[in-house]
């Protein structure tokens, strides 16, 4: 490979595909990263915790960005491949234990795992030509299925391995990602060590997407959304693309999910079900799903909102979390991230303007 | 930033603290009177509201009592109330923040297994210290646990031979397919066998279910000569009322109805007529000292719908918890305390009678009411069974005073031998 | 003799079955097919209903009124919420369902606040007959006889009225509907009306059955979202067959190995249909 075919790749991360371009884009991008990176040290232990908890829903927002607001497509079941992930990584090291690193090589079985159902989910939905709202209730029935499969799962004949699946009271047992290191096992229990690695495994998938959107393929993801017809008369089978996006969306769900299994060492059938199912699509669609920046920001803030809501607003949390969101449907389809930037750029648009006359 | 710079930083961080700490210190009076933290995680909202109301203001009216007679060894008891929303996630946050943030010395949380299983790992990892106050399945084995709800085999074992002497040895299981459900099923087929019954039928209801219409036909043909009914949810107590109007006229019998969600009270009589329930609190009881504590209860709360029986389990943890604390100069911490349980005679007179803490599982003994619906929903007491003791953990091999293993066993999963 | 008794039996299980299914989903699948509209706020209206039938009871008004009162009540409020909220979100289907997600949080939470964790129960009227071994609560017969009626009704006012015809067209062709005078959006007001209303007497019939409390809706809707994707957009066409099998797949498995198979036989039903049949029955039907 040439100097040049690694500089045009790289120059993918920006395009007319994800918002944020040149150097005060970047510079903020900075700033937010060094923040980031310095945030544990000023921070408690549980905050970091915390955090890690918002920045492991990251994932699944971005996965749902990706085939909502770049294909046009509203899968409702995101929670049954983060569910898919959970419990395969559960059972694999429940089973296998943590030597050699194992945990890792469980984490990404997992996500593959989440992946696989995906394809074979996504063959039967995009061969068959299903689309838009209907493709909604489908997904939402799979998902649904899968929590009422998991939840009677109490008997002792349901178990895989060493691993009992108990039902709706969940596994807990299995073991934290954890490293082989000189002197024992190094564990990751929800402190900074965990937070920079789920940190850096968020800016490579961040980056990562960028890339991705701003390629050809991303280009073709947006053109059927568009409009599926014209892009299949120029020649694109829209069916491998909605696919292969589907796919992808799918395994960045099974990230969040397995990431949040080992987090909390715990996974329920009811991560599978209706409020979980709807929670990613709040996030995403309060943030803006039209970018993936704005989706990965708005979820943050989403999570730190109602969780904020839910400690000092007590009861009445749910009813304004609920207000918000159809407030923020209505006034502000763009999301809260993307209407607010839009009207950020109008002032200082006009501000400018004043200046210079 | 490099990364001597920001071990640096860390350090300065660090020593900035502590001497905001030392500052503050100096403001705060003395450590007696500094107060105790009980963190507090109960579903105020969602799907169990209906069963855990009451739950929050017992702990509230205990702390309230306490701290009106001077407090726990002197220190007064500060409460630290989330509302978990009967989410499992809910509660993986807030245990974090209440044993982190707030540093409770104490936790009362949860309602469902699911719950209490969410938590529960944090609360090993963090090494906090939790009571859950409620009623369940049995067979958690965890040293940083202390559960004062009744398990199955206090509940069953008592139930299941009265009524089979009353009414006859042909028994009918509806059980919710959970492993609450589950696992007093399985009690049940035990001790009907124990005592010579038969179980003609057994059936598992996925959670969520609201249509019994198949279910009452197979019971009609199986002609039992009562109903066990270990159904839980909201929508599962749709039976009672499809049962009733099919005439179904059995006598029934369980360990969750009536004493969580007073069905006798939610539904019309006679839904609910010839129900019987083991249990170590109601309302209806008519000892003294359980008749005050609901006078009591009543004039500080009076809209509270129901006292059931969780909201005794968790006024008697506070005052249990006062007794060890006590009893170890003071001292909240884990270690301490667990010396103190391991004596065997950590016990308070609860409103239900004198209930004791159990050293090997840290479950608590209970006195334990049989209730029987009448035609108009009245309650009666036919049977009482005095310290009824949570003995199947500790047979099976749990001893947390000498080996911690943090699991939950089941029957036919039990702790490994020697 | 034996063998007459179950026959009638399972008779009675299908209709049990059927009568759940299309009570619970025809108002889903009415404001799905013809608005294209996921109504995630359908259990809400389903409560509403049931809340609204239980305080008249309790108020002495007669069950059948009270549960006619309840229906029309879930009406008004679907009036209201469409006129707030979803008037302003047509073209925008997907940003209905986080709206009406949004909805739902609201009022059931608002309902547990205001109204408390539970209502006292009516009772389930008009007692039980006997046939053989069994008897059984004349109340299904009503809650069976209601969704024929409602099926029928359904029928009639979509063929047969001229509201129904220009509903029908809307749904077809938007645009060409307005174009030719159709007031469209009073029909999608009308319609949406209809949809909540008929989850309201869902509520309003079920209700001395069930347990009354803030999240009642939420035991109708997997019911609900099956029948509407097995039978697809046409209510007359997909909701009524859709209905039928899914209920003789729920009896028959239920009968066969208990409450978990029912159910597993739903879901197994829905992904067959999906995969031969994508745009359900009445895609089927109604093809070119």
């Amino acid at each position: 490979m040439t100097m040049n075919a690694v500089r045009r790749f790289f120059s993918l991360i920006e395009g007319p595909q994800t918002i944020g371009h040149g150097r005060p884009f970047w510079l903020g991008f900075a700033l937010v990263v060094a923040v980031a990176l310095v945030f544990p040290a000023f921070a408690d232990g549980y905050t970091v915790g915390n955090t890690v908890y918002f920045l492991n829903s990251v994932f699944i927002a971005l996965g749902l960005c990706l085939i909502w607001g770049y294909v046009g497509v509203l899968s409702f079941g995101q929670t049954a491949f983060f569910g898919i992930a959970g419990y395969s990584y559960a059972v694999l090291t429940i089973n296998v234990g943590t030597a050699y690193g194992f945990t890792f090589a469980a984490l990404a079985l997992s996500v593959l795992a989440a992946a696989l159902f995906a394809t074979i989910l996504g063959y039967f939905l995009f061969f068959s030509r299903i689309n838009g709202v209907f493709l909604g209730i489908v997904t939402l029935s799979v998902t649904l299925v899968l929590e009422r499969f998991m939840a009677q799962t109490s008997g002792p004949e349901w178990k895989i391995g060493t691993a009992r699946l108990n039902g709706t009271n969940g596994i807990n047992t299995m073991p934290p990602l954890t490293l082989p290191w000189s002197g024992g096992d190094f564990v990751f229990y929800p402190d900074p060590p965990l937070y920079y690695l789920v940190l850096a495994l968020l800016l490579i998938v961040y980056l990562c997407l960028r890339i991705l959107l701003n390629s050809r393929f991303g280009n073709v993801l947006v053109a059927i959304r568009e409009n599926p017809e014209r892009a299949e008369m120029l020649g694109y089978d829209i069916r491998k693309y909605q696919l292969g996006a589907f796919v992808i969306g799918a395994a960045l769900a099974g990230l969040s999910g397995a990431l949040y299994t080992a987090w909390g060492q715990y996974i329920t059938p009811s991560s599978m079900g209706m409020t979980a199912a709807a929670l990613p699509i709040v996030w995403v669609a309060v943030g803006g799903r039209s970018d993936i920046t704005a989706a990965a920001i708005g979820t943050f803030i989403v999570l730190a909102v109602f969780q904020a809501l839910t400690i000092y607003g007590n009861q009445y949390a749910l009813v304004v979390m609920g207000a918000l969101l159809v407030l923020t449907v209505l006034f502000m389809p763009d999301g809260l991230i993307l209407s607010g930037a839009a009207k950020l750029g109008r002032i200082t648009q006009t501000l400018r303007h004043r200046r210079s006359l | 930033m490099s990364r001597n710079a920001l071990l640096r930083f860390r350090k300065a961080a660090l020593a900035g603290s502590f001497l905001v700490a030392a500052a503050v210190s100096t403001i705060v009076p003395s450590f007696a009177s500094e107060p105790i933290k009980i963190g507090v995680l109960e579903d105020q909202s969602g799907d169990f509201a209906l069963a855990t109301s009451g739950k929050v203001e017992a702990i509230q009216l205990a702390t309230d009592e306490i701290n009106a007679k001077g407090g726990i060894a002197g220190r007064p008891i500060e409460l630290v109330i989330y509302d978990t929303q009967s989410e499992n996630t809910r509660y993986q946050e807030f245990m974090r923040r209440v044993l982190q943030r707030d540093k409770a010395d104490v936790v009362f949380a949860g309602y469902s297994s699911s719950e209490r299983e969410a938590y529960r790992p944090i609360v090993n990892q963090l090494d906090g210290f939790v009571f859950y106050n409620n009623q369940y399945e049995g067979g958690v084995c965890d040293g940083n646990m202390v559960i004062t709800g009744a398990v199955a085999e206090q509940q069953i074992s008592t139930l299941i031979p009265w009524m089979m002497k009353t009414y006859g040895k042909r028994v009918y299981t509806i059980a919710a397919d959970y492993s609450f459900g589950w696992i007093s099923a399985e009690w049940m087929k035990q001790i009907v066998k124990e005592n010579g019954g038969e179980l003609v039928g057994q059936e598992l209801i996925p959670l969520g279910v609201s249509q019994f219409s198949q279910t009452i036909q197979n019971i009609q043909q199986a002609k039992p000569d009562f109903v066990v009914t270990l159904l839980v949810g909201n929508s599962q107590s749709s039976y009672f009322e499809q049962a009733s109007a099919a005439q179904l006229n059995l006598p029934m019998a369980s360990s969750i109805g009536v004493n969580q969600s007073y069905e006798h009270k939610r539904f019309t009589p006679p839904t609910l007529a010839n129900m019987h329930v083991t249990t170590n609190f109601i309302e209806e009881i008519d000892t003294p000292e359980a008749k005050a504590f609901v006078a009591r209860f009543r004039e500080k709360y009076p809209e509270i719908p129901y006292i059931n029986q969780e909201a005794e389990n968790s006024y008697l943890a506070v005052y249990l918890y006062k007794e060890m604390v006590e009893r170890a100069k003071g001292s909240t911490k884990r270690a301490d305390l667990q010396k103190e349980i391991a004596k065997g005679d950590i016990c308070t007179d609860a409103p239900e009678g004198k209930v004791c803490i159990d050293p090997k599982s840290q479950h608590v003994s209970h006195s334990i009411y049989l209730a029987k619906v009448g035609e108009d929903h009245s309650i009666s007491f036919p049977a009482h069974w005095d310290n009824v003791q949570p003995y199947w953990l500790g047979q099976a091999g749990c001893d947390l005073t000498k080996f911690d293993p943090s699991t939950q066993y089941s029957p036919d999963n039990p702790p490994p031998k020697g | 003799m034996e063998t007459g008794y179950l026959a009638f039996a399972m008779v009675m299980q299908f209709a049990d079955a059927f009568a759940f299914l299309v009570l619970a989903a025809c108002g889903l699948a009415i404001v799905f097919g013809m608005m294209g509209i996921v109504n995630l706020a359908h259990g809400e209206f389903i409560m509403c209903g049931a809340y609204v039938t239980v305080a008249a009871v309790h108020a002495g008004v007669p069950l059948p009124l009270a549960i006619a009162i309840g229906a029309i009540a879930s009406a008004l409020a679907g009036m209201v919420v469409e006129f707030a909220c979803i008037r302003h979100l047509y073209g925008r289907p997907l940003d209905s369902i986080v709206l009406t997600w949004g909805i739902s949080l609201v009022v059931t939470q608002t309902t547990l606040i205001t109204l408390g964790s539970n209502m006292p129960s009516i009772g389930t009227p008009y007692g039980s007959f006997a046939v053989g071994p069994y008897s059984y609560s004349v109340y299904r017969l009503v809650l069976f006889g209601s969704a024929l009626a409602v099926l029928a009704g359904l029928y009639i006012v979509f063929n047969w009225t001229r509201f129904g015809i220009a509903a029908r067209a809307t749904m077809q062709v938007p645009h060409m509907a307005a174009a030719s005078g159709l007031d469209t959006r009073r029909i999608y007001s009308w319609t949406f009306a209809i949809g909540a209303g008929l989850a309201g007497l869902a509520g309003g019939l079920y209700a001395p059955t069930m347990t009354l409390v803030p999240t009642m809706g939420t035991s109708f809707m997997t019911e609900a979202f099956v029948t509407v994707v097995v039978g697809g957009a046409d209510v007359i066409l997909g909701t009524a067959p859709a209905a039928a099998i899914l209920a003789i797949i729920k009896a028959g498995m239920t009968y066969w190995k208990g409450q978990l198979f029912g159910q597993i036989g739903l879901l197994i039903a829905v992904i067959v249909v999906i995969r031969i049949l994508p745009k359900g029955i009445s895609g089927f039907l109604t093809r070119q």
